[in-house]
């Protein structure tokens, strides 16, 4: 999608290859939408810094901002010379009001970040902890949708007990214990690199009957 | 084309669990969205005022629908399939715009119900996160990275349990950066591991400068509205005239101080003596809307409107906010006239 944007070039930013846009903890109140170069989003967990997306061109970062206060989840750094339009509680109603496409494209980003949230509340008003991680698969599983063959049950997730742990809201200790758990009952498989769900629809019906109607 | 559908009272648009690309808006009749409230379990009946927009966010999602749409009385709605609704809200804009309204309120919203479930379970603090994030940068001989989050904690938490480390990890940065450049040299902080992190020992460049531990010191003050005794930490530095980079900042910190307990003859005297004797600082805008401001609290409107529009044509990169700032106050002095 190509936007006609010269009129707003005194909105533009320019951030160095290497140059830190924001930090994750930081609170925000800015977002961006990228005209040229990629973008990094990462966030460090424990000792490793982890790359959560790569951002390209036309796409948005930041756009939480508009929970004002909240902290930034991640960190964003220009992983080439990145060109980019700033928002920002004063600009936003011109910038929209004159790039309705713009404004499209942020509904459709705002239906998805809404839909995230309400999933991610799903999980967490789970009661039983082993309950919340099953949760934890299906969701990954709506929203990663893999190439799977119809009646196969078998999921594999490149994912770590890190992840799980900061979807399920719990420390990734117990996470591990739950997860092992699992496996014991040999219905998971834990690889360092990945997951294995041997039956979706067995979690499925686990989740279901843990979740109050 | 958008179609016209009519619905009977008590017949249903659609249900909870659909799938569809289609958006509807209520022409005449009565219509109500039911649903259960995730948080509660309880029953809400939403019902949608002629003219609205329903089922925007599951057909633009491709979500099934949350909720059951219900005619409560017979009804005709106008149904959009999403790329006719597109067409539709793009030579629309102020749709779009209510719209993500809307939903910039629901986010908020099931953004809180969110935190307030993860708050009972134990979370960082942004303030040790950031401080955190920093060290990791460091740590890992990201230098840059590492000076500008904590450069932001200095920022955000100028008087932090924190801010002391931030800043000598802040001088470590910029000392391995020049000495040995980005991601390269000895890694300047071991791993921690633990909670409180603290002050480097021995003789290493991350050692906080005398000069530099007076500078946060002031920083901090300023930072709790304590501007005299501020004043009186920049002044040190100024007057042991020992390294040219903290007395530069000292210099401009200190007119800052005499502005904000308005002292502002001596603020003229302080800040013009700056520009002249170091006409490139970094802060020259600021400084002279400081200027500016002084002159126009002591009613030299003239003097100021001058220095306004000095700043106002000063080129920059990006727009600064001492430019807009200095615009804004220029427009205010030409509407007194």
């Amino acid at each position: 999608m190509a936007f006609d944007l010269a009129a707003f070039t005194r909105f533009a930013r320019t951030f160095q290859k290497g140059e830190m846009i924001f930090s994750e903890f930081e609170p925000g109140d800015t977002f961006y939408l990228i005209q040229s170069g990629r973008v990094q989003i990462v966030r460090v967990v424990g000792d490793i810094e982890k790359t959560i997306d790569v951002l390209q061109p036309t796409e948005f970062f930041g756009e939480m901002a508009i929970l004002e206060g909240a902290p930034r989840s991640a960190s964003a750094i220009a992983l080439d010379t990145v060109k980019a339009l700033e928002f920002n509680r004063a600009n936003f109603e011109v910038l929209m009001m004159g790039n309705p496409q713009i404004a499209l494209k942020l509904l459709k980003l705002f239906v998805k970040r809404i839909y995230d949230q309400k999933r991610r509340f799903m999980i967490l008003k789970l009661d039983d902890p082993q309950a919340k991680v099953a949760d934890v698969f299906l969701m990954l599983d709506e929203t990663q949708p893999q190439n799977i063959q119809e009646g196969e049950m078998k999921r594999e997730f490149r994912t770590t007990v890190g992840d799980i742990a900061h979807w399920a809201g719990i420390s990734v200790d117990e996470c591990r214990q739950l997860l092992e758990h699992f496996v014991a009952q040999r219905r998971l498989e834990l690889f360092p690199d990945r997951i294995l769900v041997k039956n979706i629809n067995d979690f499925q019906r686990f989740v279901n009957s843990k979740r109050k109607r | 084309m958008p179609k016209l559908s009519a619905f009977r009272a008590n017949s249903v648009i659609y249900f909870t669990g659909d799938v569809s690309d289609k958006v509807y808006v209520l022409q005449t009749g009565k219509v109500s969205l039911n649903y259960t409230e995730i948080d509660n379990g309880q029953e809400i009946r939403d019902p949608i005022q002629m003219g609205e927009f329903f089922g925007v966010k599951s057909a633009l999602g491709k979500y099934p629908r949350e909720e059951n749409a219900l005619a409560l009385q017979d009804s005709t709605v106008l149904g959009f399939t999403v790329p006719e609704f597109e067409q539709f809200a793009m030579a629309n804009t102020r749709i779009i715009m209510k719209m993500l309204k809307v939903f910039s309120n629901q986010l908020r919203r099931v953004h809180n119900q969110v935190e307030n479930l993860l708050s009972k379970q134990e979370q960082v603090s942004p303030e040790i996160g950031l401080y955190k994030t920093g060290e990791y940068y460091l740590k890992n001989r990201m230098y840059e990275q590492a000076r500008y989050v904590f450069g932001r904690y200095l920022t955000y938490y100028p008087a932090g349990k924190l801010a002391e480390q931030a800043a000598g990890h802040i001088e470590t940065a910029e000392n391995y950066l020049s000495k040995y450049g980005q991601g390269k040299g000895p890694a300047p902080i071991e791993s921690s591991g633990s909670d409180s992190p603290r002050p480097q020992q021995g003789a290493t460049p991350s050692e906080l400068s005398e000069v530099a531990q007076t500078y946060y010191n002031g920083v901090s003050l300023f930072s709790q509205e304590k501007y005299s005794e501020a004043a009186s930490e920049f002044r040190k530095i100024i007057d042991g005239n020992e390294d040219a980079e903290y007395v530069a900042k000292s210099d401009y910190e200190f007119g800052r101080c005499l502005f904000l307990t308005e002292k502002y003859d001596d603020c003229i005297k302080h800040f013009t003596a700056l520009v002249q004797s170091y006409p490139k600082h970094p802060e020259l805008m600021d400084i002279l809307l400081y200027l500016g401001q002084c002159y126009e609290k002591k009613g030299d409107v003239q003097r100021a409107a001058a220095l306004y529009k000095k700043i106002s044509g000063m080129s920059t990169d990006e727009e600064s906010s001492a430019r807009l700032k200095a615009k804004k106050a220029l427009r205010e002095l030409e509407g007194e006239k």
